[in-house]
């Protein structure tokens, strides 16, 4: 099963520069861990994953931007499974937000 | 014509492009402070300041009480006494309390004195309605455009911010720069080598053939989206962003028309006396009569209330319905 | 004001008198603020000062200007509307400026020019000049929110920033007992953490003497000091304004000329005799005339200079 995660729903927000991944593509990810920090025009917004998987594709790089609600990245459950191009079709995985 | 390459761009926050144009200036000019609440540790309530204390220290990035109309006095006074201070505003509704200060001292100065004494300030402020209720939410640069001594700015994107920014951090006598809440959200694409805009130049955001609507601040984006309604209607509006209020670039503005024949001017101030009063009464003065309409806000306090609000401000679909009314030919628009 | 000597301080508080009479006396003197029986508070204060401190003054200017060391012709030409005047004609008494004198400007509005002021301050401050501010207001300012506000911010960032009240007791037709809750101004001073006091204004010795101590404190970099001189003018507010008080009351308060009291306490002290003294007033009528004359001489501007150095 393959997911993406896409920037988060943060109030008063339209879009955000990726700050710093985390974790590498190719790396396993656990429930809890920082995948990615973002930066909104008032504050900094970690992701952490809500379930396990695999880090496949990074879509936006650090330092580039990308609108709420867009995909940043696709994550699959099992570490072999095809990545397609459009992630835009894919179950967002569960995630936590935090702002600070 | 040779084509040059297009210059470098960087992508920022409204905020950043701010703090950039405050950053650049201060080393530049060691004359340069900044006074207002919140803006040294904190680095301003939109952040707008960030670093700066970090890198020039508590004096020249200084927390003041609350206390406008003082702390505009001691600005525009250190600013006759040689230095360059940037006050901020908060709350463009505050303002009101420094006005004694700002008009009846730093805009007549130069004049009164004959020529001795100038106060080269800026006072920074952040106008405009997003949910803060009556006391919080207005504009009111117009009241300011008739203050001969004084410069009123207000950039709509943050490439202009910066460039704004600089120019005002650079003139010889008092400016007030208008930001807006609206606009601390957006993103947008800023020249990478340091460049201020200079005053009295407005910019066409986007060519049009049908209309032409001018602007500023937070409202320039609510032109461009109902320039895209109209687009669907097969109208083509041009959007003038002034981007200076005072002084006035009549010559953007006077061409625009006289090609496009029709006018609407929006602003998110109230009419009476408004901006758009002001640029319709100089374009008819140019041009003769034109087909014309100012868009505004209702007349009347704006809540915080988030249905009253909304009621009161103008959106792309008020500001379009307004522009296809003035297509009709024999009609005059009221704007109420 | 280079020479402090007694005979001096006394010529520039007759200058004063006999300049804003002269002024007064003329057809078109136009719209001023006297301040007879107030020359000791001026002459007092700027005897004090050195020539890169700046005096700011309300609108009651004439006479700080003149013990601020601002030539009497530029003066006179500037009260009559000259292009000569220190402000090119354009200031009038009310915004009186010339701060390569020392005299940074008076500002017509009540307390707008006292948290100018505590700007002049901070840029003297944040330059390392070693030179004060000076703010003089009256007891009509002393109401006004930006005394507060600026005493606050002067005591908070420790600016050097002279306050001295000139508290002749009235403010136009109202009495300070009416407007004023303290009873003492300086009591103000103790709410902002400020050395402050309270003098004679009709003393000039006591002026001088309670100004140059709480300069040493400002000079020191410790912070604005307060200075309550309480006076009386002779005349009413302003050359429109109607007197208010009696004639019995007013020649009460003639009696406490500070000129008088400077001329008796000099004469007992032997530095000053009948002949000296009528010297005095002949070098002080001599440089009226001539600043009479200076702006009788000079241009009215041309009406073109109405748009120049507006922007």
């Amino acid at each position: 099963m393959l997911y993406k995660i896409s920037v988060p729903q943060v109030a008063d927000v339209e879009e955000i520069r990726v700050l710093e991944w985390h974790r590498e593509v190719g790396e396993a990810v656990e429930p809890g861990d920082l995948l990615v920090e973002l930066e909104t025009h008032k504050a900094i917004v970690e992701v952490r994953a809500g379930q396990k998987g695999y880090l496949r594709k990074i879509l936006a790089d650090a330092g580039n931007w990308q609108a709420i609600g867009l995909p940043l990245a696709v994550l699959s459950e099992s570490e072999s499974d095809a990545v397609p191009d459009d992630a835009q079709a894919l179950t967002d995985l569960p995630v936590d937000f935090e702002i600070t | 014509m040779s084509s040059e390459p297009a210059p470098a761009m960087q992508k920022m926050f409204f905020r950043e492009a701010i703090a950039r144009a405050a950053r650049e200036e201060m080393r530049d000019n060691p004359d340069i402070l900044i006074l207002g609440q919140d803006v040294g540790r904190f680095g301003g309530s939109y952040r707008e300041f960030d670093g700066l204390f970090e890198e020039f220290g508590a004096d020249r990035v200084r927390d003041m009480p609350v206390a406008e109309a003082a702390m505009v006095g001691v600005g525009v006074g250190a600013a006759a006494a040689g230095l360059r201070p940037l006050v901020s505003i908060t709350y463009m509704d505050f303002m009101m309390l420094g006005f004694d200060p700002l008009i009846n001292y730093g805009a007549k100065l130069r004049y009164k004195t004959g020529g001795q004494l100038t106060a080269p300030v800026v006072v920074k402020t952040t106008a405009g309605a997003k949910g803060q209720g009556v006391a919080h939410s207005q504009c009111i640069e117009a009241w300011l455009m008739s203050v001969p001594g004084l410069k009123v700015v207000a950039a709509a994107t943050p490439a202009d911010a910066y460039g704004l920014l600089k120019t005002a951090l650079r003139s010889d006598g008092p400016v007030v720069y208008v930001d807006h809440k609206r606009l601390f959200p957006v993103a947008g694409e800023v020249p990478v080598e340091p460049v201020a805009i200079p005053f009295g130049s407005a910019k066409i955001c986007r060519p049009g053939s049908d209309l032409t609507i001018t602007t500023h601040s937070f409202m320039v984006r609510t032109a461009l989206e109902a320039a895209k309604l109209l687009e669907k209607d097969g109208l083509s509006a041009e959007v003038i962003d002034l981007r200076s209020l005072a002084p006035l670039d009549m010559k953007t503005i006077v061409n625009s028309v006289a090609r496009t024949g029709r006018l609407l001017t929006l602003e998110e101030g109230q009419i009476t006396t408004g901006v758009g009063a002001e640029v319709v009464t100089r374009v008819i003065e140019h041009l003769g009569p034109i087909q014309f309409t100012r868009v505004g806000p209702l007349p009347a306090p704006i809540s915080s209330n988030r249905i009253l609000e909304a009621a009161c401000l103008p959106d792309a679909n008020r500001v379009a319905n307004a522009a296809r009314l003035l297509q009709s030919p024999k009609k005059l628009v009221s704007s109420y | 004001m280079t020479d402090q000597s007694p005979i001096a301080k006394l010529r520039t508080m007759k200058l004063i008198r006999a300049f804003e009479e002269a002024l007064a006396a003329r057809p078109d003197h136009g719209f001023q603020l006297i301040s007879s029986g107030e020359e000791a508070v001026a002459v007092g204060l700027c005897s004090a000062l050195r020539p890169q401190d700046q005096l700011l003054t309300g609108g009651r200017s004439i006479g700080p200007a003149i013990a601020r060391g601002v030539d009497p012709g530029r003066l006179m030409a500037e009260l009559l509307g000259r292009s000569s005047g220190t402000n090119k004609g354009k200031g009038g008494r009310g915004h009186l400026s010339d701060p390569a004198s020392g005299f940074f400007g008076a500002h017509a509005v009540v307390g707008g020019n006292i948290s100018i002021a505590a700007g002049v301050a901070l840029a003297l401050q944040m330059t390392g000049k070693d030179a004060v501010a000076v703010i003089l207001f009256g007891d009509g300012a002393f109401g006004a929110g930006a005394l507060h506000e600026s005493l606050n911010i002067a005591a908070a960032m420790k600016l050097p920033l002279l306050f001295v009240c000139n508290n002749n007791q009235l403010s136009v037709s109202t009495p300070r007992s009416s407007a004023l809750a303290p009873a003492r101004l300086s009591d103000l001073g103790a709410a902002f953490g400020i050395p402050a006091c309270t003098v004679d204004g009709m003393d000039l010795d006591a002026v001088s003497a309670a100004i140059s101590s709480a300069l040493e404190h400002v000079r020191a970099g410790m912070g604005p000091a307060f200075v309550e001189c309480i006076s009386h003018r002779f005349a009413s507010h302003s050359t429109t304004a109607r007197e208010t008080r009696s004639r019995e009351e007013l020649a009460e308060i003639k009696t406490f000329c500070p000129i008088v009291k400077q001329t008796g306490q000099l004469k007992v002290a032997g530095l000053l005799d009948d002949a000296s003294e009528q010297e005095l007033e002949r070098s002080v009528a001599g440089m009226v005339e001539a600043a009479l004359k200076f702006a009788d001489a000079s241009e009215m501007p041309r009406a073109e200079e109405a748009m120049q150095d507006v922007i």
